[in-house]
């Protein structure tokens, strides 16, 4: 058992050292190749990934997501109509009734959740992405960007609202008349892009290029 | 992938608290334990484990379960139009779309707004008294259970969306308006304060009891 101790004892050069985020366990760090990944031996914890073309293809996910989220806060999302009356709703105009109607809290929350922290997400890793595919110089502020990014992804919750879409849709079909809106179609696009983004960003690589001492 | 060290310490867990490190939950990083807490690279708060880990999920959780009570006791929408008015609670809006024949829609719902939550207050108690008192269970499946409610939390939100779409989209006077109720703010809150309380519990804390892989 001496052994162990004296090993415990030795501190380890950290550079090809990774510690598990789920359970703490401490591997050495393997070199990939493009496409393998890498797994914690103990809770199968993802911990090291390279895709392949990562920043390339998040980049342009990215810039798509940008565009398509700005489609759909101003163009016409749903259209009701019934007996005669009808109307036509964007994004926005959905959060402005809520808000109107003394809805303050579900309207900010709804504003929050489907269009600024999504857009946030997308503006900070447009920046970070772009700066790394061009060569930009590297800053500390891009690396707490690029840290911000990544920790509001469970909080961007357009994929949700859109299955609500669906359901409310399903829940009003016998009262009313609708119709989906360009602007529907483009959100339903923004779901799928935001998907795309999850599966090619590799964090590992954004953090080597970001700062390459480390 | 290779284990660090194990020529050495054999069967031993080597985790990165015993070597005198840390690691930066957002970006990766190891540092000694002593220096400062943020982080060299991006910034964020790092600490070996979650300080306070247990405490503060308790009291987001109890937060949560809290506001869970009114969210369903209240109704979450009414429903006016020139044939009188109706509210929904939760549990009602959900027995009204199975009547109506839209049984996945309703099972959907059923699934996200009463399911998930519950199951994440079970869950999220049973893995912090089994921190709190070293129960022993299997790690894996505390393991799994705990990434299972870290990812589908956020699912319960869709009824918040489902209120809110209808509100701002129905708003046709005297023949069709649909007004939130105040059942639906205190499900949001719930839904919020239940992914804090999952994301505060430190999952690191359930394998420092586990001594060999």
């Amino acid at each position: 058992m001496t052994t162990e101790v004296e090993f415990i004892n030795t501190q380890p050069n950290t550079d090809n050292l990774i510690a598990c985020p789920g359970c703490d366990l401490l591997h050495t760090k393997q070199s990939l190749q493009a496409g393998e990944y890498a797994r914690c031996e103990r809770c199968s914890h993802v911990l090291q990934t390279c895709k392949p073309l990562s920043i390339d293809r998040s980049l342009a996910a990215v810039l798509a997501g940008i565009v398509l989220l700005l489609i759909s806060l101003c163009l016409p999302f749903l259209s009701l109509s019934r007996s005669g009356i009808e109307s036509t709703i964007s994004v926005l105009n959905a959060v402005e009734a809520l808000w109107g109607s003394d809805m303050r809290g579900l309207g900010t929350l709804t504003l929050a959740f489907i269009v600024l922290l999504p857009l946030t997400r997308l503006v900070l890793l447009a920046w970070v992405l772009w700066g790394i595919r061009f060569d930009h110089q590297m800053r500390y502020s891009m690396r707490v960007a690029f840290r911000w990014a990544v920790q509001l992804e469970p909080w961007a919750m357009a994929d949700i609202f859109m299955v609500g879409v669906v359901v409310s849709l399903v829940k009003i079909s016998a009262l009313a008349n609708l119709e989906a809106g360009l602007a529907f179609w483009s959100l339903l696009a923004l779901v799928g892009v935001m998907v795309i983004i999850n599966l090619t960003l590799c964090k590992d690589t954004v953090w080597n290029k970001l700062d390459p001492i480390s | 992938m290779q284990r660090y060290g194990v020529e050495q310490a054999g069967p031993h867990i080597v985790n990165a608290l015993d070597s005198g490190l840390k690691s930066c939950t957002a970006c990766g990083v190891l540092q000694s334990l002593d220096v400062e807490d943020s982080c060299h690279r991006c910034g964020a708060t790092v600490r070996s484990r979650r300080v306070h880990s247990l405490q503060r999920t308790w009291a987001f959780l109890i937060v949560g379960m809290l506001a869970y009570i009114p969210a369903n006791i209240f109704p979450i929408m009414l429903t006016r139009s020139f044939t009188g008015d109706t509210s929904d609670t939760i549990f009602s809006g959900v027995i009204l779309l199975a009547d109506s024949g839209s049984y996945f829609v309703a099972f959907i719902i059923f699934f996200a707004s009463i399911v998930i939550p519950v199951a994440k207050f079970v869950i999220i108690s049973l893995l912090a008294l089994s921190i709190q008192f070293k129960w022993e269970m299997s790690l894996h499946s505390r393991h799994n259970l705990h990434r299972i409610t870290e990812l589908i939390g956020r699912w319960s939100m869709i009824d918040v969306f489902v209120v809110a779409v209808l509100a701002a989209l129905i708003q046709l006077g005297a023949i069709l308006t649909i007004i939130p109720g105040v059942g639906i703010n205190a499900f949001a809150l719930s839904v919020v304060f239940t992914m804090l309380a999952a994301s505060s519990l430190d999952p690191r804390l359930l394998w420092d009891g586990d001594k060999h892989v």
